[in-house]
């Protein structure tokens, strides 16, 4: 029986898709979240000296890993949530990349001090970008018949889009308008039992 | 998929992010038909890729055809089906935290390129040059002391370390200048160098800017 330990800040950021596989799969873990300050202290333990980081220990060993999308990669893979053999599963990364590429444009447009810069990339973004990725993520649900972005079921990348979705705020509702599919992908995710009871119990974090 | 399949990549003339595709196939002594695009091409070629980006890869065997995106998720598949990827599961998720790491770096490039204002783009060049480089370097040098092998894991070469060597390029004309503080990159850099097939593939690829 292996121990999991998730290291991150008191919010949702990079580390909330491996919360969200951790919890469709029904794995306990400790979820460890420390303030700004502590950093510097667990820095030191980080193997890369970044957050998240997990330290996962069996058998009497302890491993570490560090990088948001290689923990949840490897999570995924464990709990059967990574996709059906060798070409699904490279279909699954990819759509994860697809979406980590969303996430980090909405961080990069978050801290953007320039405004004109600001609005000119959130223009880019809302309107082509953005839209661009979930017409083609859309058309793979579409063409699949599962429901989800593998035609195997529910994956980590189905719980990753849904989270980053959840970054949208208020112009969330607004895009799911013009994508049916991904409006239900997003409707059933939040739905499945195990993480509609994470979402009801997760600290409210504003990040 | 078959053992058999055949392998079609499209990417631009340079090496960037699609280098690592290529000498995952070089490595592995796999063939594949390598399409260069040029730029001025792109915008009419755009709407053949899944994603609209490059690089991807075709795939086929037999009536299977499978077109992948994202050049790291192309480097993994690839790397698993050539047994490049580490020996086991554990291994293998080492060798994809240093590719995200250096996936990570890249990215920082990747900015310059984008960046119009030259003063902002000065002002990355450096941070990378002053910061970014130096502090990912000495991370990859203690993870190579670490495994003992010469490589980033203890079983021998994977796709990270190709992936690595390609970022060590980057530095240009000052790579062999800054891997000198490094010995375990060098030698990890030589090794690369050295392997017969990485030999002939880098003695005859198109020399590119970047």
């Amino acid at each position: 029986m292996a121990e999991y330990k998730l290291h991150y800040f008191n919010a949702r950021g990079r580390a909330e898709v491996i919360r969200l596989i951790f919890a469709a799969a029904g794995q306990k873990y400790e979820d460890i979240r420390f303030e700004r300050e502590q950093w510097p202290e667990y820095k030191l333990k980080a193997p890369l000296g970044q957050a998240p980081f997990l330290e996962i220990t069996q058998k009497g060993k302890t491993f570490q890993l560090g990088q948001s999308m290689t923990i949840a990669r490897y999570l995924a893979r464990r709990f059967g949530l990574a996709g059906k053999g060798p070409e699904e599963e490279a279909e699954v990364e990819m759509y994860g990349d697809q979406i980590t590429d969303i996430l980090n444009e909405i961080i990069k447009i978050h801290f953007e001090k320039d405004e004109a810069r600001k609005a000119e990339s959130a223009k880019k973004f809302f309107e082509e970008t953005l839209p661009n990725i979930l017409r083609t993520l859309q058309s793979k649900i579409e063409k699949n018949g599962s429901g989800f972005l593998a035609a195997s079921g529910l994956t980590w990348v189905d719980l990753y889009l849904v989270d980053v979705l959840g970054w949208l705020g208020e112009k969330k509702e607004h895009l799911m308008a013009n994508f049916e599919h991904i409006k239900a992908l997003d409707t059933k995710v939040t739905n499945h039992s195990k993480i509609a009871e994470w979402l009801a119990k997760r600290p409210q974090t504003p990040m | 998929m078959g053992n058999n399949a055949s392998f079609k990549l499209y990417y631009f003339g340079f090496r960037f992010r699609g280098e690592v595709i290529r000498l995952v196939f070089t490595a592995a002594g796999k063939e594949f038909e390598d399409v260069r695009i040029d730029p001025s091409q792109w915008p009419q070629l755009k709407n053949q890729a899944p994603f609209g980006t490059l690089p991807y890869l075709e795939v086929t065997s037999g009536s299977q055809k499978l077109v992948l995106t994202q050049s790291t998720s192309i480097a993994r598949y690839l790397a698993k089906k050539f047994k490049l990827a580490g020996r086991n599961d554990e291994e293998a998720a080492i060798v994809d935290m240093y590719a995200d790491q250096v996936s990570d770096v890249l990215a920082e490039f990747a900015k310059t390129a984008r960046e119009s204002d030259a003063n902002k783009k000065k002002e990355i060049e450096q941070k990378i040059e002053n910061e970014i480089m130096p502090k990912n370097l000495k991370l990859f040098e203690a993870r190579i002391a670490e495994s003992r092998s010469g490589y980033l894991v203890p079983s021998g070469l994977t796709w990270a370390d190709l992936y690595l060597f390609n970022l060590l390029e980057m530095l240009g004309e000052k790579r062999v200048m800054v891997l000198e503080a490094f010995p375990n990159l060098k030698g990890l850099d030589q090794k690369i160098r050295n392997n017969p097939r990485m030999a002939a593939y880098l003695a005859k690829r198109p020399i590119t800017p970047f």
